[in-house]
């Protein structure tokens, strides 16, 4: 399969630019980059889960362009997604075999012994060591998983694409995935994959393709490549230096928040945390992990089921969102279009929806809006056309600037992130960092919880990493942070 | 009367490129009425007289109040089923205190209305039963209790100071309509100048995002839910007014005109999105649509057919789907 000058953009933003990749059977090609760089983009385009705009794609030297994903399939080309597609109230065989299931009809009737068997088949096909017998909830996510790339087999694909499918998977479930991966390649299957565990793809690739901000970097065998040298490409040499502003170490102050033995539903363990005035604390670890209950916790999402937080030294126990943000505090979801802004809303409307200006207590005042509006379009450098124009047609990165507008237009003293710069393009990475640095500067307390590495370790203070519902370890402030340090607490 | 987006007081900036289609949208509903009335113009010299205009804000003078009302509960991004029993069981309150209250009789009338929106405000918000299950229960249970009390039989009005304040004219004009725009004025401006009225708008454009923004979600559906049935108990006094009577069928399957006249109006069920203004362009295009063809002589088994074809246009020409992934 050979890709050709593929180019993509959503919206305004140009995704892929001209990227050249190719991958032949029996090899497992790795995409790497930086979030952003385009690496599921062009897994996507591939499978025609997204059209690409302009580009050539050839199999055995003979035009491929599938319009939709099922052509794709017919074509044998299949994707694993990231996220986990596994109906809970359909059988294993019937998961397996979604999309296809109009096969299995004998006069009209669906044949279970038929589809159970094709089902039974590729399961060991690819090793699995549950039957299709077994109900559906058994599985654990690293079976459900397994499911996932059974389905993509139904249609004996010579292609599989994996976006980032070991990342809802603790270590050994991913183990296990790449063995099947491995298998699929020694049955002569053309694999390419996406993740963000490098050693992953040092131990089962063949080749490498590093992708950067959505433009092809080069493509390079795995053996004589190493991590240092992989991450200088991904990176890139210029941004290393000016991505994250400096920390100034001597404005941390009084603490501003102080968790003790806080427990909630999402929690495995009690939380005991300090996060001070002027500093940026940075919480790591998976996705799913602890960061994001920690922060439900201290914005009140997430009623506590025991402990206590002093809030500037003042005993605080919220029950809604709401009590957090009375008293100063304001969080950065981690869903920008679920939680962070109304998509139909007007920039201006969503600007405005934590604060929500008012005159004599119940008049909505529009005068003031429009001046904390503006006051925040000018000071986050928000791109719109105008504040009137709706929040989702903005760029990821523009409208991840409007939630935190939103944040900040409350006026708070502490400042809580979940991924404040997730799916956002580098140059408004940028600028969000140099902003949140800014704050706390200016004394504002800042906890972050990223799943992105190098965020965590060029813009804290301070790293606090979790693993399984509980913080696993506390570096010292200042310590020497390597993203090799920081993994190994998280798995 | 405002838009959603608000307007901005300063002209300095241009405004911001609508795409046609949206514009066509937007404007659809202007146009339907515009077609209709060329249409039963044409057909009927009667239709287009100072006397059938009366006629047709008469009639449509209870729709309109409830078609506000609603209007409130479908961008909250629910439903409330129960405002015909709720407009009954209010306009039976008003018949049955008419004669010892008089023209205070509006005051158990609306007093009715608000208890039954709060019980399905906070069965709704606080008891976290969908309104679309909690209204249809309401539905059978208000109605129920006006067939209780009334055993079947109508209560009619014969108070004449109620009659003379509610059932009268000023210079020509029925007072049922003048109350009908003073109730609409008022949920006009909460809708459009209130935090209320945004919070509203935030929670059905996204609840969860409204949440987390601080909005306090339970107490302003229980809000939507009491205003909803506040008004119902206004419109349950203008028709017991209207017919000089209650009775137990009174408003019975009013729910559909109304929610038919919000959707026609441009308010599209999934809530976030909605404007006052479209509501009673809505409500007229019902009201022309039934008044036009009774009197261009329309067989009334068609007439219901009619209606349904209309709503089910309205809303395929209006709603923009390309942004929708799922239709449910």
């Amino acid at each position: 399969m050979q890709a050709r000058g593929i180019s993509k953009s959503f919206g305004g933003s140009q995704a892929l630019a001209d990227v050249s990749a190719d991958v032949a059977p029996g090899e497992v090609v790795a995409l790497v980059g930086e979030n952003g760089a385009g690496k599921s983009t062009l897994l996507k385009v591939l499978a025609a889960v997204v059209r690409r705009d302009a580009g050539e794609v050839t199999i055995d030297a003979r035009p491929y362009d599938p319009r939709s994903q099922r052509e794709a399939e017919a074509a044998g080309v299949a994707l694993v997604f990231q996220e986990l597609n596994v109906n809970m109230a359909l059988s294993i065989a019937e998961n397996v075999m979604l999309g296809h299931l109009r096969d299995f009809r004998c006069f009209g009737i669906l044949d279970g012994r038929a589809l159970k068997a094709a089902a039974q088949a590729i399961l060991d096909r690819i090793g699995a060591e549950f039957t299709v017998d077994d109900p559906v909830d058994s599985l654990d996510l690293g079976q459900i998983k397994t499911v996932e790339v059974a389905r993509a087999l139904a249609l004996n694909p010579r292609y599989v694409f994996f976006d980032e499918s070991t990342a809802f998977l603790n270590r050994d479930e991913a183990a296990r995935l790449l063995d099947v991966i491995a298998e699929l390649r020694r049955q002569g299957l053309g694999i390419a994959m996406v993740s963000h565990h490098l050693a992953e793809l040092f131990a089962i690739s063949d080749r490498m393709v590093v992708l950067k901000d959505g433009a092809l970097v080069g493509a390079y065998d795995t053996d004589g490549m190493d991590e240092e040298r992989l991450t200088e490409l991904m990176v890139g040499r210029d941004m290393s230096g000016g991505m994250f502003p400096a920390s100034r170490p001597t404005a941390v102050g009084d603490p501003a928040i102080e968790a003790s033995g806080v427990t909630t539903r999402a929690m495995s363990g009690p939380l005991d945390l300090t996060l001070k005035r002027g500093e940026i604390l940075g919480i790591g670890g998976l996705k799913g992990s602890g960061g994001e209950a920690i922060v439900a916790a201290l914005a009140g999402q997430d009623p506590l089921s025991g402990g206590e937080i002093r809030l500037h030294g003042a005993p605080y126990r919220p029950r809604l969102p709401r009590d957090g943000w009375a008293r100063g505090i304001a969080t950065l979801p981690g869903d920008r279009t679920g939680e962070g802004v109304v998509t139909d809303f007007s920039v201006l409307e969503n600007l405005t929806l934590a604060t929500r200006p008012r005159r004599m207590g119940i008049v909505s005042d529009r005068r003031a809006m429009r001046q904390s509006a503006d006051e925040q379009v000018a000071s986050l450098g928000i791109r719109a056309q105008s504040v009137e124009m709706t929040t989702g047609d903005l760029s990821g990165g523009n409208m991840q600037k409007v939630v935190l507008g939103k944040c900040l237009a409350a006026r708070p003293r502490v400042l809580l992130l979940n991924n404040p710069t997730r799916g956002v393009d580098v140059g408004a990475r940028s600028e969000i960092y140099r902003v949140i640095r800014r704050l706390a500067d200016d004394g504002m307390a800042v906890l972050m919880v990223t799943e992105d590495l190098h965020e965590l370790i060029g813009l804290s203070d301070r790293v606090i990493v979790t693993r399984m519902g509980a913080i696993s370890h506390r570096f010292a402030p200042g310590a020497e942070l390597t993203e090799e340090e920081i993994v190994k607490w998280m798995m | 009367m405002d838009d959603v987006t608000p307007k901005d007081a300063p002209a300095a900036r241009p405004a911001p490129a609508k795409s046609w289609r949206t514009r066509a949208q937007r404007a659809f509903p202007v146009v339907l009425l515009v077609v209709l009335c060329a249409i039963f113009g044409l057909l009927s010299d009667r239709f287009v007289t100072i006397g059938n205009l009366l006629i047709v804000m008469q009639q449509s003078a209870v729709l309109l109040v409830a078609a506000v009302a609603m209007t409130f509960v479908i961008v909250n991004g629910s439903i409330d089923l129960s405002v015909g029993s709720m407009i009954a069981l209010s306009a039976l309150a008003a018949a049955s205190l008419s004669d010892t209250m008089g023209v205070w009789a509006i005051l158990p009338a609306m007093g009715v209305g608000l208890l039954c929106g709060l019980v399905n405000g906070v069965l709704f918000a606080y008891g976290r039963v969908p309104s679309f299950i909690v209204t249809l229960g309401t539905l059978v249970i208000f109605r129920g209790v006006v067939l209780l009390f009334t055993r079947g039989a109508p209560v009619s009005i014969s108070d004449a100071d109620f009659l003379n304040l509610y059932a009268g004219r000023l210079g020509g004009v029925p007072n049922t309509v003048i109350i009908a725009l003073i109730a609409t004025a008022f949920g006009a401006l909460i809708f459009n100048h209130t935090v209320f009225g945004r919070e509203v708008r935030a929670i059905g454009g996204g609840e969860r995002v409204a949440a987390l923004s601080g909005i306090y979600v339970a107490r302003v559906k229980l809000g939507v839910f009491t205003l909803c049935g506040l008004l119902c108990g206004v419109a349950g006094l203008l028709q017991s007014a209207r017919t000089m009577a209650a009775t137990s069928q009174l408003a019975q399957g009013l729910e559909l005109d109304v929610i038919a006249a919000v959707v026609v109006g441009g308010t599209p069920l999934t809530g976030g999105i909605g404007r006052i203004r479209g509501t009673i362009l809505g409500v007229l295009i019902i009201a022309i649509l039934s008044n036009g063809m009774n009197m261009t002589g329309v067989d009334p088994y068609l007439q219901s057919i009619v209606k349904g074809l209309v709503l089910i246009f309205a809303v395929f020409l209006t709603i923009d789907r390309s942004k929708i992934l799922i239709i449910k």
